[in-house]
């Protein structure tokens, strides 16, 4: 790392990356999908930081602590795998979360509900889908069997069209349930599944960060420097609880940003975000 | 399940193809933007088989082109995109919301499970997961039970033999030993649960050379290989090339502008009017472009200047 400019500002990129960092416990396997640049960058940086003895198994590859280069615009590269120690194949790694060797995986969708369960399979309803999307990957076996699911999105804004409605990113609703938070489909609570892992513990979003309460419902924690309860709650399709002891969230060290920098030359990252949020930027002094 | 003892597999690229039937049930190799049999779904779709099924874990432009093409009438697979790069996979959305492609999604695991119950001859494997999803209205072929020996209600999801597996490899000799460098993704248990494995390889070398480089799915599993250098363009087969970003964004944005006009500017001019993969590999940028896309490995400066 040659750049000697101080660094005295974070971008939302950088931020959101911090904080979804900050669920990742030291000593757990972790396990990032694909298409998924905040994730990937942000179990970089927890091994860099606070968890040095994690498992990073990367997505695509499913090498294991691998040291990449770059970060590349597809997972599935060879510069995501450099350094890799070894690795698993496909059964093996989705065998470590049935077996609950798995400690958190990082799921998002086009539609996530109070619950924590996500839609990224089709909008429309049985008789009629409207919008095909990607499709969830091994996101919905994984989402009941890792021990811990930290839920992101960089697009909980959501602008409301000429007629004033808006398509909620946090939504009252799935239209379709690819993986499971804390109510299934049927509405029943997760403890009458028998599934391997806890589900959901936190949502971090562009607008602010989200932990579940006692009743697995989706509970305000903290807004940006920028955000307020009351912009949240405008772009949220559901009402929601908020943690009496709610917070501005910190922002990453100066190394941090240093090291994210570094890590991600080509800037993939931002393209999770929206034009308008690649010019968000947070004065570390502020906070 | 069969098995083949041949000791020579070679054939062309057409003969090879022409394993598929339409209504074949398909696994693809690869994963992404990694080592897609890209030189045979050209054959594919050259040769006009039709009313295929899709199985496979996470897909993009291998099963995006042949949507394109409208070879497709059953999409099982459980991711198809561009990722970050391109996003979605717009030949693909175009075929499901028009209805021509049947959606049936699935999960990674759940296929997996479904594949080795397939290699163990076993009728069904069981998964914690997926229940309380709506894979489950998705795929009333799925059943739950509860387990005789701790109660658990578990579902069951039952053997996926597909008719073809349909692999590209770094390397084969001519039996059909396979040696694949890097993430084999799913390809091995495609190999081993399939009816019919249908190989091209980037090189086909002697059986002790192939020895030397390790075994990575032996030639008893497969029926048929080609030689077809570059045959996973535009997707990587490193270490021999990386992915060609500049193609993809070509294709990509032809898909963009509707299916007339992909049809017109990309599967006219780079699949049906090249004969074979010689033809496509000069319709791409020939030697110049092959070339630049092997440069990944002289400096980290020449690798991201693939990818900006």
């Amino acid at each position: 790392m040659s750049k000697r400019e101080k660094i005295t500002r974070c971008t939302l990129g950088e931020l959101m990356i911090y904080q979804i960092a900050l669920t990742i416990e030291d000593g757990i396997l972790a396990f990032h999908g694909f298409g998924s640049p905040l994730v990937q960058i942000a179990l970089h940086l927890a091994k860099r930081s606070h968890a040095p003895n994690l498992i990073l198994v990367a997505g695509a590859t499913y090498g294991i602590n691998p040291k990449p280069p770059f970060l590349t615009p597809t997972t599935n590269d060879f510069a995501m795998n450099r350094d890799a120690e070894c690795h698993l194949s496909i059964e093996e790694l989705f065998d470590l979360a049935a077996s609950g060797r798995l400690g958190r995986m990082f799921l998002s969708g086009l539609q996530i509900d109070r619950w924590g369960n996500m839609n990224v399979t089709r909008l429309g309803d049985d008789q009629r889908l409207t919008l095909k999307l990607p499709g969830g990957g091994g996101g919905c076996n994984l989402s009941a069997d890792a021990d811990r699911i930290t839920i992101w999105t960089a697009a909980h804004r959501t602008l409301p069209d000429d007629k004033g409605r808006r398509r909620y990113r946090l939504a009252e609703h799935c239209d379709f349930i690819t993986s499971v938070g804390h109510r299934t489909a049927q509405g029943l609570p997760r403890s009458a599944m028998t599934y391997r892992g806890r589900g959901p513990d936190c949502i971090v979003t562009d607008l602010g960060v989200f932990g579940f309460n006692q009743d697995g419902h989706a509970q305000l924690r903290a807004t940006y420097p920028d955000t307020t309860l009351e912009l949240i709650t405008e772009n949220t399709g559901f009402a929601f609880p908020v943690a009496e002891n709610l917070k501005t969230a910190a922002l990453p060290e100066p190394e941090m940003i240093e090291f994210i920098r570094f890590f991600d030359p080509l800037k993939i990252h931002q393209r999770e975000l929206s034009a308008e949020d690649r010019t968000r930027f947070f004065d570390l002094k502020a906070v | 399940m069969p098995i083949y003892p041949e000791t020579d597999k070679r054939c062309s690229l057409i003969s090879l193809v022409s394993h598929v039937r339409t209504g074949d049930c398909i696994a693809i190799g690869g994963g992404l933007s990694w080592r897609e049999p890209m030189a045979a779904l050209r054959e594919l779709i050259r040769q006009g088989v039709k009313d295929l099924k899709l199985v496979g874990s996470a897909h993009g432009i291998d099963v995006d082109l042949l949507c394109g093409a409208g070879c497709v009438a059953i999409s099982a697979e459980s991711y198809v995109g561009f990722e970050q790069d391109f996003g979605m996979a717009l030949n693909y959305r175009r075929a499901c919301e028009t209805g021509v492609v049947k959606v049936e999604d699935n999960c990674c695991y759940t296929m997996v499970q479904q594949l080795r119950a397939a290699i163990q001859g076993l009728p069904f494997m069981p998964v914690r997961s997926v229940q309380g999803t709506d894979f489950i209205k998705l795929h009333p072929e799925f059943k739950t039970m509860v387990c005789p020996f701790t109660g658990e209600t578990l579902v069951l999801v039952p053997a996926l033999k597909p008719d073809i597996a349909l692999l590209h490899v770094h390397y084969a000799d001519s039996q059909g030993n396979l040696h694949i460098d890097g993430p084999p993704v799913a390809d091995i248990l495609f190999a081993k649960a399939a009816a019919k494995v249908i190989v091209t390889a980037e090189q086909i070398i002697s059986p002790e050379e192939l020895a030397q480089l390790g075994v990575t799915i032996p030639y008893f599993y497969v029926t048929a290989l080609s030689e077809a250098p570059y045959g996973a363009h535009p997707t990587a087969c490193y270490p021999r090339y990386a992915y060609d970003r500049d193609h993809t964004a070509t294709y990509y944005q032809a898909a963009k502008k509707g299916a007339d006009y992909f049809q017109e500017n990309y599967l006219k001019p780079f699949v049906q009017d090249c004969p074979d993969q010689a033809s496509y590999l000069t319709m791409v940028g020939g030697e110049a472009k092959l070339s630049r896309l092997a440069q990944w490995r002289e400096s980290q400066e020449q690798w991201q200047r693939l990818y900006e």
